[in-house]
């Protein structure tokens, strides 16, 4: 017989409060690995989502030339000293080693024209990038499809007399409002393509779509076809500026910066850092909240820990007293009884990570938007593992140096 | 020379804040021999228990000593009395106080858990005790499928595993039926026969009718 015998012993006597115990520490440590998992998941996904969310990176002629303004980046216009951008630049962008990192590339050229009297600033795009780039537009209509089809900005559309306003009763309100933003009829923007031609140098173009007032650049502008719009501009492979949107995991934004700069030399490549500190922090959030609360989790199942054990300490006086009588020393009652609370602890941890694990698998799709892949880690195992012992003795420490200073023969007396 | 000595013990439990200090024990001293049997008898609330507790290293006098083997007991510290508990004193209890998880075999290993010795050893060492209070056929039961008799038996059993040269007994017979009580005092016998010093707290006049000596306790004093 050892003193573990004993304890073993005990565990086995007190099935119904060491499997209560177990299932405190489980729920505790299940519940901080389970958010842990999920927002090491979701991290990602928010992660990827921002980082398509705009771009991060934009591309642009070094030159000493005035310049057009697009969003407050400079464009330069036809001067001296210009190194213009090429089309094949784009795809070159898309070859450098954190290539993997580059999610969506979106070639520009900008350029004035007259339309009907008025100058307006047209933007020669791919369409497929550019909307997947500005996720936050909402077309009223649908997107361009030939190259004779335009997307026109609200407030260029509005000044062409594009667009007529309208005034929605209630009613059509909460029909609007119920109805969903992924409605694509003209209501829901409170206004109406009145006229679907618009003529530009020279050429009759189709209206195929107005985009909401997003307050940004593209208000005041038209859009067509990449290809298209050099041809009008009579700019046959020419870009005035590439927008970049790199998945910033673990944001090597410099270095992504760095080898584009050095894969186009003639160009001036700077990440908008705005973008890329506002990722940084909605995920630090994301990461305090979830510690946050796995904190307040884990402290609550200490607490619980913490009375249980108070409660079998005071249980156990006279059975502790029985021992210190017949001489056990102190640390002989230490030992017993963190033999229990570790054996415990480890179970309890070995299956909180596990319903922690198949919680945040079970709990994923509802949280994730995308599909999201979970994963299983295993080393968080060990630290469920470590995190249940360390709770279980440190929440036990107390109530268990309370019983090893238990007087013996006070202890025999309480009966 | 005594093999224990209780010298001018004093012993007064102080106020808690509830309760007023009461005095148990007043000067009390008294001398046990080696291999001597000796009762402790008295009216209730006369601080038998208390000075079994004194003796049995287990409740700090207020004033005085007590000597065990020429050991000043209080003079030890904490964990230095824990040790000497499991080296000099059997203790048995009036409710016995076994452990009901434990079988027979263990609660009677029970103080050897802390020694070094071989998990063979404690195992013969309790078998042997065991036998030597005819309970060595219940080994493996637990105290609640033994008699009351039985538990006394296996009480004895457990103070006498360590080979403790002084047994100390606080009413052992008091929640026994004539008859078992009879059987549990049997075997107090035979140990004191066998050379072991047995210092016993009791009510009954029959079983301090066997003793050598008893020294009776009145309010805390010894007369």
């Amino acid at each position: 017989m050892r003193i573990s015998t004993i304890a073993f012993a005990n565990l086995k006597r007190r099935k119904g409060k060491a499997i209560f115990l177990t299932i405190g520490i489980a729920i505790g440590v299940g519940t901080a690995v389970a958010l842990l998992s999920l927002s090491t998941s979701i991290k990602e996904e928010i992660g990827s989502q921002l980082d398509r969310f705009g771009a991060n990176i934009v591309v642009v002629p070094q030159s000493n030339s005035l310049s057009l303004d697009y969003g407050g980046v400079s464009v330069s216009s036809v001067s001296y000293d210009v190194k213009q951008l090429k089309s094949e630049d784009a795809a070159n962008v898309l070859d450098i080693p954190y290539r993997n990192r580059i999610s969506i590339v979106s070639p520009k050229l900008l350029g004035a024209v007259n339309v009907e009297g008025r100058d307006v600033l047209l933007a020669g795009v791919d369409f497929e990038s550019e909307l997947t780039l500005k996720r936050w537009w909402h077309i009223a209509g649908r997107k361009p499809e030939t190259d004779q089809e335009l997307l026109i900005g609200y407030e260029a559309a509005r000044s062409l007399s594009l667009i007529e306003l309208v005034t929605l009763t209630d009613a059509q309100n909460e029909h609007a409002s119920h109805s969903g933003s992924h409605q694509s009829s003209e209501d829901q923007f409170q206004f109406k393509i009145a006229r679907d031609h618009l003529r530009i140098a020279g050429i009759d173009h189709l209206v195929a779509g107005v985009i909401s007032q997003t307050g940004g650049p593209e208000d005041q502008m038209i859009f067509g076809s990449l290809a298209h719009v050099q041809s009008l501009l009579n700019k046959p492979g020419q870009l005035s500026l590439i927008e970049v949107s790199a998945l910033c995991k673990d944001c090597p934004i410099g270095d992504i910066v760095s080898q584009i700069s050095e894969r186009l030399p003639q160009a001036k490549v700077s990440a908008i850092q705005q973008s890329v500190r506002a990722r940084s922090e909605t995920i630090e959030r994301l990461t305090r909240f979830s510690a946050v609360v796995s904190a307040i989790v884990l402290a609550i199942g200490s607490l619980m820990i913490f009375t249980t054990m108070m409660g079998s300490v005071i249980e156990r006086t006279k059975e502790i007293g029985v021992l210190r009588a017949i001489g056990f020393r102190k640390e002989h009652i230490i030992k017993g009884l963190m033999i229990e609370v570790a054996v415990i602890s480890v179970l309890g941890g070995l299956l909180g990570w596990g319903a922690g694990m198949l919680a945040s698998w079970l709990a994923l799709p509802y949280f994730a938007e995308t599909r999201v892949v979970f994963e299983f880690q295993p080393l968080l195992g060990v630290t469920a593992i470590a995190a249940g012992l360390v709770i279980g003795t440190s929440s036990s420490f107390y109530p268990i140096i309370r019983a090893s200073r238990l007087d013996p023969s006070e202890a025999v007396r309480y009966v | 020379m005594p093999f224990v000595t209780i010298e001018k013990v004093t012993k007064i439990y102080e106020s808690n804040g509830e309760s007023a200090a009461v005095r148990v024990l007043t000067d009390v001293n008294a001398e046990i021999a080696e291999g001597e049997f000796v009762c402790l008898m008295g009216p209730s609330g006369s601080g038998k228990s208390t000075l079994l507790t004194v003796v049995g290293a287990m409740n700090h006098p207020t004033e005085g000593r007590v000597l065990v083997d020429d050991i000043d007991v209080y003079g030890l510290a904490d964990e230095r009395r824990a040790d000497f508990r499991r080296e000099y004193l059997g203790f048995v209890f009036q409710q016995h106080h076994l452990m009901p998880y434990l079988n027979s075999l263990e609660n009677a290993m029970l103080p050897l858990a802390t020694t070094n010795c071989s998990s063979k050893e404690k195992r013969d060492r309790a078998m042997n005790v065991l036998e030597k209070v005819a309970l060595a056929d219940k080994a493996l039961r637990l105290p609640n499928q033994l008699s009351g008799g039985e538990q006394g038996r296996l009480a004895i059993a457990r103070a006498i595993v360590n080979d403790p040269p002084l047994i100390l007994a606080d009413e052992p017979t008091g929640s026994l039926d004539t008859k078992t009580g009879s059987e549990v005092m049997g075997v107090f016998l035979k140990l004191n026969a066998l050379g072991q010093t047995v210092f016993m707290v009791t009510h009954n006049p029959e079983n301090s009718a066997l003793a050598h000596r008893i020294i009776n306790i009145v309010d805390g004093r010894i007369e």
